[in-house]
């Protein structure tokens, strides 16, 4: 029975320990050793200087603001089918549809609009869509406005961004 | 009162106003940058006047002017005591900045026979006064936390009261040792004994010659001015802010620079009670007073060499990153400071040139050993609070029930035996 028995060895509490002041003499030379590091050369320091210096680890699978994409003619790839409305968890995509009368195809978004503020960025939305018109891959992480509805992107606004990492069309309707 | 002396009163008083209030905004700000070093992060470096950013000091002007300009907020639950409420910050602060008076930053000077002290309030018995005036800070702690109406604030106020009966007890008898072996309670006399050296080679500063007391001594002033490893009274983990969760706006801001003050306080009274105050190490005023040539000359030489080393440090970090396009005009600034330093450091070398080899004049030059031993002591003052933030941003906080084991079952038999072999020595020495 008593191999299974695995006995580990206490640190033994010595007068050291109990000094306390050793103790402390160690942990300031750690806080030291960096203070003065960092003091020497603070352009070694890692931190981004961000609004001068801009992210560059933004990955393809990152999830920006979103946009709509365009078919080869340059109209919406939407067909206003409710989908991303209907997965947001937070119910932030307001669609109208109308019906598509150039025969591209049969229905098309009238307005689309999309509250930022109630946006979780969570992707549902993209992953529900299944004519690949709506994707989150601008790379845009940081949104400002002075009035709150500056945040509620419109139709116009979300066809007008840019994809950074793939083509611009839309892969499932061309 | 002759003339010299009513200006010397003057230029103590205000030099020691200027140094406690001050330092507030420059402690606030190495607080911040010392920690962000720490923790491998830059701090704030942003706000500027004119593109002059100083390294970010004028960061803390910008909160002070945030706190004042904030909406005067009293909680409506507060009935009874409201003046009370609203005095309590106030008596910390002030209770700190008096303390801080007593605090010698030069040498006594002989001008034409009349020996004026540098010191913002001339007394002869500084220890006491602090210790008196020390101790009434904490009042303001107490009292604001209770009369907040909060559970938190209350806690917080009988934590501070129960820390203050642990750690006042050892302090008053490290301090007592330190009466003994000094035999005064004048700091500048405190100062003028540690000039000698001990054992031979050592500078004869409290901390060698009574080791034990000054440790005893900074744990204590560590616990009187609420700092890590001691802030049981705010700790934020467990009781929100602690005896200020109540207070807003200038109120909290009182007492935020209450602490600053209370530790700037702290320092100096370490300083001048164990390392050595003013003086220079081995070097009493007097050696230097008849050596003052040689003693210019090796000033002559270290100057330029320290304002060099500043300078390149300056240009090294005072910039931004390669890779970045604008640097907000902190190349403008690093020329300006080069400038301003080098023609600061011409200008100090010819008074020096001048009082070294064609003034013969003794006033003249005990003023100027009072000026470099004023800078010795503000060196020292920002080197102990520069360890008074680092042990901050080292240590993790006591729990509240280990500040008083420590202060009663270790620091105060600690102490009295140490008073006990302090006066066999002394007792014996005399004999």
């Amino acid at each position: 029975m008593s191999q299974n028995i695995k006995v580990t060895k206490r640190p033994t509490y010595t007068l050291k320990h109990a000094l306390y002041l050793p103790a402390i003499a160690a942990g300031v030379k750690v806080t030291f050793k960096h203070f003065f590091k960092n003091i020497s050369d603070i352009n070694a320091v890692a931190t981004l200087r961000y609004p001068e210096e801009q992210p560059t680890d933004i990955t393809q699978r990152y999830r920006g603001l979103h946009r709509l994409t365009h078919r080869q003619d340059g109209s919406v790839a939407c067909v206003a089918c409710f989908m991303c409305a209907t997965a947001c968890p937070s119910n932030c995509i307001f669609i109208e549809a109308e019906e598509r009368d150039d025969g591209v195809d049969e229905k098309r978004p009238k307005s689309f609009f999309l509250d930022t503020l109630e946006c979780v960025f969570c992707g549902y939305c993209v992953e529900a869509c299944p004519c690949d018109a709506i994707r989150m891959d601008t790379g845009i992480f940081s949104l400002t406005g002075n009035k709150r509805e500056d945040f509620v992107m419109d139709k116009e606004q979300l066809l007008s961004h840019k994809g950074v990492f793939s083509e611009e069309l839309s892969r499932a309707r061309f | 009162m002759s003339s010299s002396a009513i200006t010397v009163v003057i230029i103590s008083f205000t030099l020691g106003t200027l140094l406690a209030l001050l330092t507030i905004p420059i402690l606030v700000w190495m607080e911040r940058r010392v920690a962000s070093l720490i923790q491998d992060r830059i701090g704030p470096n942003r706000t500027n006047i004119f593109g002059f950013r100083l390294g970010g000091i004028v960061q803390s002007f910008a909160d002070v002017v945030k706190l004042l300009l904030k909406e005067e907020y009293y909680p409506a639950h507060i009935t009874t005591g409201r003046w009370l409420f609203m005095f309590a910050p106030i008596i910390t602060f002030v209770a700190a900045l008096l303390a801080f008076m007593a605090i010698p930053f030069a040498d006594t000077l002989n001008i034409n026979g009349e020996m004026l002290r540098v010191q913002p309030l001339p007394i002869d018995f500084g220890v006491f006064w602090y210790m008196a005036i020390g101790a009434v800070g904490v009042l303001g702690v107490i009292f604001g936390g209770w009369m907040s109406h909060n559970k938190y604030a209350l806690l917080g106020a009988a934590r501070a009261g129960s820390m203050v009966i642990s750690y006042e007890l050892p302090l008053g008898l490290s301090i007592l040792s330190f009466i003994i072996t000094y035999n005064t309670v004048d700091f500048n006399v405190m100062v003028h004994f540690q000039t000698g050296t001990a054992l031979g080679f050592l500078p004869a500063w409290g901390i060698f010659i009574q080791p034990l007391a000054s440790i005893i001594l900074i744990i204590a002033l560590f616990a009187e001015t609420n700092r890590n490893p001691f802030t049981v009274a705010e700790g934020e983990s467990e009781i929100v802010a602690g005896y200020m969760t109540e207070h807003t706006a200038m109120k909290f801001a009182m007492y935020f620079m209450g602490e600053y003050v209370a530790m700037n306080t702290a320092s100096a009274v370490i300083i001048t009670m164990v390392f050595g105050g003013y003086q220079l190490p081995y070097f009493a005023t007097e050696d230097l007073l008849t050596h003052f040539s040689t003693f210019a000359v090796i000033i002559m030489i270290v100057l330029p060499l320290f304002i060099y080393g500043f300078i390149k440090w300056m240009q090294k970090n005072n910039r931004v990153k390669e890779t970045l396009s604008s640097d907000g005009g902190r190349a403008f600034e690093t020329r300006f400071f080069t400038i301003a330093f080098i023609v600061m450091g011409v200008v100090l070398e010819f008074i020096l040139l001048y009082l070294a080899f064609i003034s013969q004049s003794d006033l003249e030059r005990s003023i100027y050993i009072a000026v470099v031993q004023v800078a010795i002591f503000v060196m020292k003052l920002m080197l102990f609070n520069l360890f008074f933030i680092i042990i901050r941003w080292t240590l993790p906080r006591f729990r509240y029930d280990q500040v008083q084991t420590l202060g009663w079952k270790y620091l105060l038999p600690l102490s009295l035996v140490n008073i006990f072999i302090t006066a066999i020595v002394v007792v014996g020495a005399s004999l």
